[in-house]
């Protein structure tokens, strides 16, 4: 983190910036506006998609699409939801067969020095861990631990404002044409 | 990192006082690489921390700055001061830290540090004035011998403050990209082992964010635990995000396109905070993930009539049957009528 040089409250600021940027009612309000515009968007160039799940893949793509947009720096998975759109959706298809064949391996590259490794990090249950945490957030694949942690705390965040105005979103749609038919 | 001529700047821009102090920072850290080939080696004797880093700017400069230069710095340097409280053991550190690093004559600096001092409140003058010597004398033999006379200071100043520094480390150690790490004793201390007891601090540091932001983390201990709480709290939002865009999709071929009306209502519910919350919706959705709701917030006051329309309109939903429970369990209608008038 080159451009935390001043660290003495470092891990408080940490907290509350992530807080602050997802929890403040004027980003989500943002995400909420800029969600609805992708959504007629989306409703008015595909029409045919009639599918339950193809129509609830969409929108969540959409949403997971405006809510990195929302991000807009430099977080990992921001920027790899922006990256993946479907030309490395195809690739993942792909990724995904081999991935399944490659067994999890032990990996045991440097003999453990006496001292410095007398956490319980190389433990292969919290390797294990680690592994499955860097495949739920996306865009943290080969990321070095610190990185991969800094990235959950901001992805979990995102994610619950995002549930939040997704909510707030439905209950408002489904109210008003509610209120105008019923 | 730029090299600032703090002297010109400073009486003019009181002002970006943390902008400058950054850059000073930065300075100094750009620093001690340079002059000492060794770089971890000798960063190891000092458990640098920022605040530390921010003392150390400040010492070895007053001679160059101005008055008010300096009145504007001590002020910066006592609002860091507090957040530390044990510094006397650091003061030394930094002292030496300087002395060695600026290359000046120990001498001079060990000289103007009482004049600075004076100024600043929290720092004893007693303890700055027993370390600076030996301190000052201890650097000059350490650039030359740098094994044996550095392992000497450092378990001086080990056994003088070793707790406080357990404590400071694993705060500071993560914010500076030059880690700072002091070996403890019986640990070793050769620099693979030191860069990687400051990774381990880091992680555990984010670590204990992330336990602050998943509901639930505090008590557990444990790394395998807690990221397994992590993980399910990551899976369950992913899940609550793919069933609402399940809800959104069926609901989307009625969206109304007059945007203002929907979002002054929507604007005005968000800010109020108004909102109870749905104890069976989480309960359908994913067993314990009560919690995520109470951060959240909670519906919209005008639920009830929202929940009922739900149940025609959202045939893939298998808890429409269960929604439509909720639906009396809702308070103040405004909004709705709100809605009502504007529609």
């Amino acid at each position: 983190m080159k451009t935390r040089k001043i660290g003495a409250d470092a891990q408080s600021s940490d907290i509350s910036r992530t807080e602050v940027r997802w929890r403040s009612e004027s980003s989500q309000r943002i995400y909420s506006v800029k969600l609805v515009e992708a959504l007629q968007r989306a409703i008015q160039n595909s029409t045919p998609a009639l599918s339950i799940s193809a129509g609830s893949r969409a929108v969540r793509d959409v949403a997971d699409r405006v809510l990195a947009m929302t991000a807009k720096g430099r977080t990992r998975w921001s920027r790899a939801i922006l990256a993946s759109r479907r030309r490395l959706s195809i690739l993942r298809r792909h990724r995904k067969v081999k991935k399944s064949r490659a067994s999890r391996i032990n990996r045991r590259s440097k003999p453990l020095s006496a001292a410095a490794e007398d956490r319980t990090r190389r433990l292969p249950a919290v390797e294990k861990r680690i592994k499955v945490l860097s495949q739920l957030v996306p865009g943290c694949k080969g990321a070095p631990v610190t990185d991969l942690l800094e990235e959950a705390g901001d992805y979990i965040a995102a994610l619950e404002m995002q549930i939040r105005s997704m909510i707030t979103l439905t209950e408002i749609i489904s109210g008003s044409n509610g209120e105008r038919t019923g | 990192m730029e090299p600032m001529s703090l002297t010109g700047n400073r009486p003019d821009e009181p002002p970006f006082e943390s902008l400058m102090f950054n850059e000073e920072i930065q300075r100094l850290i750009a620093l001690p690489p340079a002059p000492v080939g060794n770089a971890s080696s000798f960063t190891a004797i000092l458990e640098l921390g920022p605040t530390q880093a921010m003392e150390l700017l400040h010492w070895p400069e007053p001679s160059e700055s101005s008055n008010p230069y300096v009145n504007s710095v001590d002020d910066g340097a006592v609002l860091f001061a507090p957040t530390s409280s044990a510094n006397t053991g650091y003061g030394a550190n930094c002292l030496a830290f300087s002395a060695g690093e600026n290359g000046s004559s120990p001498g001079a600096s060990s000289a103007s540090s009482p004049k600075v001092k004076k100024e600043i409140v929290p720092y004893s003058a007693s303890d700055w004035s027993t370390w600076t010597h030996p301190a000052v004398s201890d650097t000059a033999p350490e650039s030359k011998v740098p094994g044996s006379t550095k392992r000497k200071v450092r378990d001086q100043l080990d056994k003088g403050s070793e707790k406080k520094k357990k404590n400071e480390s694993s705060q500071d150690a993560e914010a500076l990209p030059y880690v700072h790490v002091r070996a403890r004793r019986g640990q070793a201390t050769d620099s693979h082992s030191l860069a990687e007891r400051a990774r381990r601090e880091k992680i555990n540091a984010r670590m204990k964010l992330l336990q602050e932001l998943v509901p639930g983390c505090n008590m557990i201990t444990g790394t395998a635990l807690v990221l397994d709480e992590i993980i399910n709290h990551v899976q369950s939002l992913q899940r609550q995000v793919e069933l609402l865009s399940m809800k959104l999709a069926a609901v989307n071929p009625q969206i109304d396109f007059n945007l203002d009306s929907i979002f002054t209502p929507e604007n005005a519910s968000l800010s109020d905070g108004n909102f109870p919350v749905p104890m069976t919706w989480s309960d359908i959705q994913i067993g314990g993930s009560m919690e995520i709701y109470q951060q959240q917030g909670h519906f919209p006051s005008f639920q009830h009539s929202v929940w009922v329309k739900e149940e025609g309109s959202s045939f893939v939903m298998p808890e429409a049957s269960h929604i439509t429970s909720i639906s009396s369990a809702n308070g103040v209608p405004l909004d709705s009528r709100q809605l009502k008038m504007e529609m």
